[in-house]
């Protein structure tokens, strides 16, 4: 997917007076992060995870300010980011399921639970409820194929898992968990 | 003990795997039971050796990369330019995003010091300061496992300020310090390939590189740069520890003639079988055997009908080629592209293989990065083309295109940058050609029979 065109051109940019890039991040990416790499360019993996790590997604203001931040132009954070499927540049539900859909768990039925979670939510592959709370999408090959079919909710993988375990899953996610 | 089981396990001596031991008590290895159980044994003997003496003990091994291509490891560390004092670099591909393969995953779970070790030694042999482990983005528990461990080889001293074990020095008699990172990657498969992960760490979009320039010449920010496989670097405290001539015992060699294929591999054998899951067994096991002694043969009393040779981009063993032996004449031997990751994915004799094809086809389709024409246009073509046979809508014609896009795309017939469309090319071809007939039963015939009436008919 990586080589969608940016929408560099027309994208519109939402303004808040409170940076995305807090002080606590801009102190832990000069004490820490920085040092590891022979340009500040080489940073920009790490800081883009610390704002999606924070908010959830990475704004168009947040590309500017790891830029300026990182001596880069917006262009170049965005055309970097864009490139990368786990970074967020448009928000995503609080929570989201992430069902494999590569060769093992495809024939393991990683249908049934693709299929269990469009029900049980009514939203389709790509979609966010209305509540904002969980978005499905589907990803390849998560790396547990001796397991499949498995499913990646928020940080935590779960194995050899059942249309009945993802919907309890479902039901027992409250909001300010976050599955690590 | 079933067939291909070395005598004890190497890999896997602290994870416990079957036939040795139960999976059930698999649990992260701290570095105090690491160094209690004989660990960090090979880093010191490493330290007391000359580098050169170790790039030559690692040649000797006849150790190949385990990350795909079976690249020998030493040869490629003698392709490193003379060390000048410079900053060179090591990049440890932990990208593991190959479908099919879960491999790499076991040793960053459990033993993540094993890895550590390997990386400690390969520096010290090339005379690399910096080591990156690229993770891939989707690991987060095996990130945490492996910052934990960094943390403690830092506290610990393997890494960082006083020189590896607070023993090894330079030539100059200052200390060898190796320092150790971990680096996520975001979640794009490209990223393995070892340029495009050196493009990664710069902080751009993982677009692979033209070669050459090799990345032991010109790698990371323009520096001598040693690209290898976790596993790979796994293999390498042994190997110092016990000597070449004993990886050597392990394995077995070529039957026409190519290189050899020596020690133990880990397999992951996913699909359906009744015990999928990570197995340690010296190369050149027959698929059968690995099926039947380790994974507990084939789900549900069904027969086998084909594998994936070792991630997708190998193709597929045909339904007559159960018995083919996993090392590294493969691809020679049963049309495949090669031994890959050594993960086979076993298809029983339900599948549908056109299905199997179309859901390969959709990955690539979905990763090419996009610089090279005939992998970004081909991968959509070669996806469309197979949905619409899959679907019934294609004509018997439509089989020879198919066919031909995905001949025509790869590094090897030389229309792109690197092996992504090989990966395509070989596996749309291979289950294509090694199931025919079952893609010809779901296409209509290109020239339709029609009946026409001339004449009085005719309104
Ligand atoms: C498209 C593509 C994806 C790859 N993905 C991986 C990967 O995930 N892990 C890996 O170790 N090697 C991967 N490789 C192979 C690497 O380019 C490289 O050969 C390997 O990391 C070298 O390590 P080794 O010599 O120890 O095997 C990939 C290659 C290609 C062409
Ligand atoms: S072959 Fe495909 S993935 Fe590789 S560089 Fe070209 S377009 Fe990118
Ligand atoms: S195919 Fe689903 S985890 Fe590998």
């Amino acid at each position: 997917m990586a080589w969608i065109a940016k929408p560099s051109s027309t994208m519109r940019v939402d303004r808040r007076s409170e940076p995305y890039l807090t002080e606590a991040m801009r102190s832990e990416l000069t004490s820490k992060i920085l040092p590891r790499y022979a340009t500040k360019q080489g940073a920009l993996l790490p800081a883009l995870h610390m704002v999606q790590h924070e908010h959830g997604w990475i704004p168009a203001q947040a590309m500017e300010e790891i830029g300026a931040f990182l001596g880069l132009s917006a262009a170049e954070v965005l055309d970097c980011a864009s490139f990368y499927e786990e970074y967020w540049l448009k928000p995503k539900g609080r929570h989201v399921v992430a069902v494999c859909r590569s060769i093992a768990c495809e024939f393991c039925g990683h249908k049934q639970i693709t299929d269990a979670v469009r029900e049980k939510l009514g939203i389709e592959i790509g979609e966010t409820t209305d509540d904002g709370k969980w978005t499905l999408i589907e990803l390849e090959c998560l790396g547990s194929c001796g397991t499949a079919p498995v499913a990646l909710v928020d940080e935590t993988l779960h194995e050899n898992i059942t249309a009945e375990q993802v919907r309890r899953l479902i039901d027992e996610t409250r909001d300010g968990s976050h599955h690590h | 003990m079933p067939s291909f089981a070395p005598e004890k396990p190497v890999l896997t001596q602290r994870i416990p795997t079957f036939p040795w031991a139960d999976p059930k008590a698999r649990k992260v290895v701290s570095y105090d039971e690491y160094a209690r159980t004989g660990g960090y044994a090979g880093l010191r003997k490493a330290i007391s050796m000359a580098p050169e003496a170790l790039v030559e003990a690692v040649k000797d091994s006849q150790l190949r990369g385990r990350g795909g291509a079976g690249f020998p490891t030493g040869l490629k560390w003698t392709f490193l330019p003379k060390y000048d004092g410079g900053q060179r670099y090591l990049a440890v591909n932990a990208d593991e995003s190959e479908p099919g393969t879960f491999k790499d995953r076991l040793l960053m779970d459990f033993d993540p010091h094993l890895v550590l070790e390997g990386i400690a030694i390969a520096c010290y042999a090339c005379r690399l300061q910096t080591a990156y482990f690229y993770i891939r983005g989707e690991y987060h528990h095996q990130a945490r496992v492996m910052e934990n461990a960094i943390r403690e080889a830092y506290d610990k001293g393997v890494f960082g300020g006083n020189g590896l074990l607070g023993g090894a020095v330079t030539a100059a008699g200052e200390p060898w310090k190796v320092d150790c990172h971990l680096h996520r990657g975001a979640g794009a498969y490209i990223c393995g390939e070892e340029t495009a992960l050196l493009e990664s760490l710069e902080g751009k979009r993982g677009w692979p590189r033209n070669k050459p320039p090799f990345p032991a010449i010109k790698g990371l920010w323009g520096k001598p740069t040693i690209i290898n496989n976790v596993e790979t670097m796994a293999h390498l405290p042994s190997i110092v520890e016990h000597g070449a001539e004993w990886f050597k015992k392990q394995g077995v060699q070529s039957t026409i003639g190519g290189p050899p294929s020596h020690g133990t591999k880990l397999m992951g054998v996913s699909g359906h079988v009744n015990r999928p899951g990570v197995y340690e067994c010296e190369l050149g096991i027959p698929l059968r055997q690995l099926v039947d002694e380790y994974c507990g043969g084939m789900r549900n009393g069904k027969r086998y009908k084909g594998a994936i040779a070792g991630g997708i981009s190998t193709g597929i063993l045909g339904p007559d080629q159960f018995d083919a032996e996993m090392d590294f004449d493969i691809g020679r031997k049963y049309n495949v592209l090669g031994l890959g990751t050594a993960c086979p994915t076993v298809f029983d004799e339900d599948t549908d293989m056109v299905g199997v094809a179309r859901n390969i086809a959709r990955f690539f389709k979905h990763e090419s990065c996009g610089q090279c024409t005939p992998c970004r246009e081909g991968s959509q073509w070669l996806f469309k083309l197979l949905t619409r046979i899959e679907e019934g809508d294609a004509r018997t014609k439509d089989l020879d295109l198919t066919l031909e896009i995905a001949t025509s795309m790869g590094a090897m017939p030389g229309t792109t940058i690197c092996g992504l469309a090989d990966g395509n090319n070989w596996a749309v071809r291979t289950i294509m050609n090694k199931y025919w007939d079952e893609f010809e039963s779901r296409v209509k015939p290109t020239y339709i029979p029609v009946t026409m009436s001339v004449g009085a008919g005719v309104r």
